[in-house]
């Protein structure tokens, strides 16, 4: 088992040096390698992550899991920028179903719901108002690209360790005190009443955070109508005289 | 294999009935258009090869073949992936919607392999049934986004951006009317607030009559029919977002078009009108149930359904489009208060009846249905008083001030 880390350090290199050559930086030679390397590591993370134990959840995980990080890869490597917002939707639609796989409904229709229903067509409405054919050529440009791409592969190398590690040693679902533990699952996310459940945890036990987080967007909301009354001040046009 | 087949049945039944029923509402809507204008309508179609015209029912078929067989041509400046995804996108998510929706009760049929009396969802037990309704409805704006944008059409891209500012706005209301119905169910499983219903007799419609016209209007501008159907108004725009299509890919727009429809249809019955109840039905528990009782509920949740889309399909010839203008202000200073002020009490009363431990509905129905009322009224004339509809379609002149024309300024640029 002493290979894992070196497997998931490679793996993590061959993502950043293929995230680097995928991305925008003016010159489009070595994409395709690129996608061959990203393609490869994903490939080494994929024989890493523990099996499920069932032919059926292990492809519907896979597939689910393929679609919301190559989309994500798509996301940051496209020119276009509509292209990378729409790849950015699949890429939610995904994560949406791993939670909806690992029975979290609730999470899983609020991505829906908050990111891809109101957040990203807010983007698009932005970018087609923006007309992108139009934007000059350091718009369309990745800025720090060796960089951002080292930080991308090192977040997800990490995450894929600490999960491999996790699952090592005794049954997740034997340790007593394992949120993956069966009394935790049955009571929680998986019970019947999921969505009252939640709605009690939520407005007992975190009700302060429920409420900072309430506070925090109306600040935003109160900050955004302070900026649009302040330009839209009249500047002395209608005293222009007619003549 | 059992587990699996059920569901692919009621999903294989579900397409077919749906994209049917999809195909002979065209035709109703066409004979109410008529109906209404004071023609005859499409009447001719009847069996192929034969004189028998049978009121126009061949019609559908007609127009499906015509579609079929029509080239579906791409013009040579859209964007070609992302026009092909658009109408795939609209009408998948349509059909999705589905998946939470009942369709009646249950059936008491036994088959081996299943656990007791077949549910009539194809996804029943989903406990966040109407927010998935909800994102469901919010991924088929990209369908109308996509293809006004990928159409590299003026006409097509402001139908876009129309529908996008349009849905965004009135996603809030709809919200609105949701949450009044969940709050005083406790539920948001469609199939709760169906039963919670028929057991206390007292449809939403009576206690929340405010939230009910709140949530009409928003699927009416959400299904962008008239008068909301700014992103297609053919005076304006051609034909709006689907201005560059044809074929089959047309067809797919039109469908999912009338999919919302029927979406909102089912939703106004379910929310606001009892699903499958009616009064002097039985209610027995969902396992002990006849199948002439499992037959009834079926055949009265689709009447009212029916109603609903005739509803729709009669205010589509009786109310002028509105203003852009005015179907904002409509959306952020009417309804969103509406629906506040709705949700406020419906809060209210709930709160009161925990308060009193009050359980059973039916002999206590005449606070929730007076305050619902009372409040309804009370919020109708504040409204109507304070932000009233502005139906005059004529320019305003005084925001509409044509500079003065000065012969020199011309010259000078």
């Amino acid at each position: 088992m002493n290979d894992v880390p070196i497997v998931i350090g490679s793996a993590t290199l061959l993502l950043a040096a293929g995230m680097w050559l995928m991305l925008p930086r003016g010159a489009a030679a070595g994409r395709s390698f690129g996608t061959l390397l990203v393609a490869i590591s994903l490939g080494l993370f994929a024989s890493q992550v523990p099996r499920l134990g069932n032919w059926v959840n292990d492809s519907v995980f896979l597939i689910l899991a393929a679609v919301a990080v190559l989309s994500a890869v798509a996301t940051v490597t496209f020119r276009n920028p509509v292209y990378s917002a729409i790849w950015f939707g699949l890429s939610l639609l995904g994560t949406a179903g791993l939670f909806l796989f690992q029975g979290a409904q609730f999470l899983g229709v609020a991505t829906i719901v908050v990111y891809a229903g109101a957040i990203l067509v807010t983007f698009l409405f932005v970018l087609m108002l923006a007309q992108p054919e139009g934007q000059a050529f350091y718009d369309r440009l990745s800025w720090g690209a060796r960089l951002s791409a080292l930080t991308g592969a090192l977040v997800v190398g990490v995450l894929t360790l600490t999960v491999v590690s996790v699952f090592q040693g005794p049954a997740v679902e034997d340790r007593p005190q394992s949120p993956f533990s069966k009394v935790a699952l049955d009571d929680g996310i998986l019970a019947d009443q999921h969505m009252a459940n939640l709605g009690a945890q939520l407005f007992s036990k975190n009700l302060v955070a429920v409420e900072v987080a309430g506070t925090l967007l109306l600040v935003a909301l109160v900050g955004t109508v302070a900026i649009v009354a302040q330009i839209h001040k009249p500047a002395g046009g209608r005293e222009r005289s007619h003549g | 294999m059992a587990p699996l087949i059920v569901p692919l049945v009621k999903i294989g039944l579900l397409v077919f009935a749906l994209l049917t029923a999809a195909a002979y509402l065209v035709l109703l809507e066409r004979w109410i258009a008529a109906w209404v204008q004071d023609r005859k309508g499409p009447n001719r179609v009847g069996i192929p090869l034969t004189s028998i015209k049978l009121f126009g029912l061949g019609q559908p078929l007609a127009d499906g073949l015509k579609f079929i067989f029509k080239e579906e041509y791409t013009p040579a400046h859209v964007d070609k992936a992302l026009y092909t995804l658009a109408p795939i996108t609209i009408l998948a998510a349509a059909l999705a919607i589905f998946a939470v929706i009942p369709i009646g009760s249950v059936l008491p049929l036994d088959l081996p392999g299943t656990d007791g009396p077949i549910k009539l969802v194809v996804a029943p037990g989903v406990d966040v049934g109407m927010i998935y309704v909800f994102a469901l409805s919010s991924i088929a704006v990209y369908g109308v986004i996509l293809g006004g944008w990928a159409s590299n059409n003026k006409y097509s891209f402001l139908g876009g951006l129309r529908s996008s500012a349009q849905l965004i706005a009135y996603e809030i209301p709809l919200g609105l009317g949701i949450l009044g119905v969940v709050i005083s169910t406790g539920s948001l499983r469609l199939e709760n607030i169906i039963f919670e219903q028929a057991q206390s007799g007292v449809w939403n419609s009576f206690t929340q009559p405010l939230g009910l016209v709140v949530f009409v209007v928003a699927s009416f501008a959400e299904a962008a029919r008239l008068p909301f159907d700014l992103p297609e108004c053919e005076q304006e725009l051609i034909g709006g977002y689907h201005t560059e299509y044809s074929g089959m890919r047309l067809l797919l727009f039109l469908i999912a078009e009338f999919l919302h429809m029927v979406v909102a249809a089912f939703l106004i019955v379910i929310l606001f009108f009892g699903g499958w109840h009616f009064w002097g039905m039985p209610v027995p528990a969902d396992d002990i149930i006849s199948w002439s009782v499992a037959g009834l509920r079926i055949l009265v949740l689709i009447a009212k359904v029916l109603a609903v889309i005739l509803f729709f399909m009669l205010i589509r010839w009786s109310w002028p489009r509105f203003r852009f203008d005015q179907l904002m202000n409509l959306a952020w200073k009417v309804m969103l208060p509406l629906g506040l002020v709705n949700l406020m009490a419906v809060a209210a009363v709930v709160e009161y009846q925990h308060a009193r431990e009050i359980e059973d509905l039916s002999t206590n129905a005449w606070l929730p249905v007076g305050i619902g009322w009372g409040v309804a009224i009370v919020a109708w004339i504040v409204a109507a008083l304070f932000a009233p509809l502005h139906t005059d379609n004529r320019p305003r002149l005084d925001v509409l001030q044509p500079p003065a024309f000065e012969p020199n300024s011309l010259r000078s640029k």
